[in-house]
């Protein structure tokens, strides 16, 4: 009797083979496709553009809010520091190409110093965030 | 004798709970941490302080846009949504002609990004940015 039920306990044990068969893949698939993004801590307006697509390597962000301050990595940065902060980033993922996040209302000015810190810093992919035209 | 052979082979067997458990943690991190938001952009040339061969006028489409909002095409003075029409009929004269926005400092940022849209909507592959001197 004793040995019968040992028979019938080593049968009721789930098969686990499968699950995490599921599971590795479901691993792999995440760290395939994380891209670690450094939010900048602010969300200015974007403007509205019909030529905007997605930007598939853009995971360096900057952004600048209506007054014109530079904000990375969610704290307020000097126009000077820019291109040694670009520099670290680069060297994290150099594939990385630059978003930057320009509020409507803000100075072209900015923009246009911030672009020039930004190849110094040596990414010359740089990109302006914009939102599709119609709601996208 | 038979019995001494089936509990040594039970005993071989790895024990894979600890592995399991290292996995679920790694995987969990990486649900957590995939962000799959992409910023939407337009990209944009900045011609480089670096010595370039100056671009004879007669090959550029200039677009200007001063400090109060207004845009000039060729230096006449056009609406925004008159842009586009603008552009396209500039490079329908010069079709090798490359467009080049040169804003105002003090312009703002939205008005410069939908010029270049616009100029983008109307047939010019590359739309170069440029700054007025200080």
């Amino acid at each position: 009797m004793a040995r019968r039920h040992a028979v019938q306990q080593e049968e009721t044990e789930i098969n686990i083979t499968p699950m995490l068969d599921i599971v590795f893949i479901m691993l792999i698939f995440f760290i395939v496709t994380t891209s670690f993004i450094k939010e900048t801590g602010i969300d200015p307006k974007r403007p509205e553009a019909e030529t905007a697509y997605k930007q598939e390597r853009g995971n360096i962000l900057i952004a600048i809010n209506s007054v014109g301050e530079v904000w990375m990595n969610k704290r307020k940065v000097e126009l000077g520091q820019v291109r040694q902060m670009i520099e670290q980033a680069r060297n994290e993922s150099p594939e990385s190409s630059v978003v930057i996040i320009a509020d409507e209302k803000s100075a072209t000015g900015v923009l246009i110093d911030l672009m020039d810190q930004i190849r110094l810093g040596g990414v010359s992919n740089i990109s302006v965030a914009a939102e599709l035209e119609g709601g996208g | 004798m038979r019995r001494r052979v089936a509990i040594h082979g039970e005993e071989a067997e790895i024990n894979i709970t600890p592995m399991l458990d290292i996995v679920f943690i790694m995987l969990i991190f990486f649900i957590v941490t995939t962000s799959f938001v992409k910023e939407v952009g337009i990209d944009v040339n900045r011609p480089s302080n670096a010595p370039v061969q100056e671009q004879k006028m007669s090959e550029v489409v200039a677009i200007r846009i001063d400090e109060t909002g207004l845009i000039s095409v060729q230096n006449r003075e056009v609406d925004i949504r008159a842009v586009r029409a603008n552009i396209e009929s500039e490079l329908a004269t010069k079709p090798d002609a490359s467009v080049v926005v040169i804003s105002d400092r003090n312009a703002d940022a939205g008005l410069l990004v939908r010029v270049i849209d616009q100029a983008r909507v109307a047939g010019a592959e590359k739309v170069s940015l440029a700054a007025m001197a200080r």
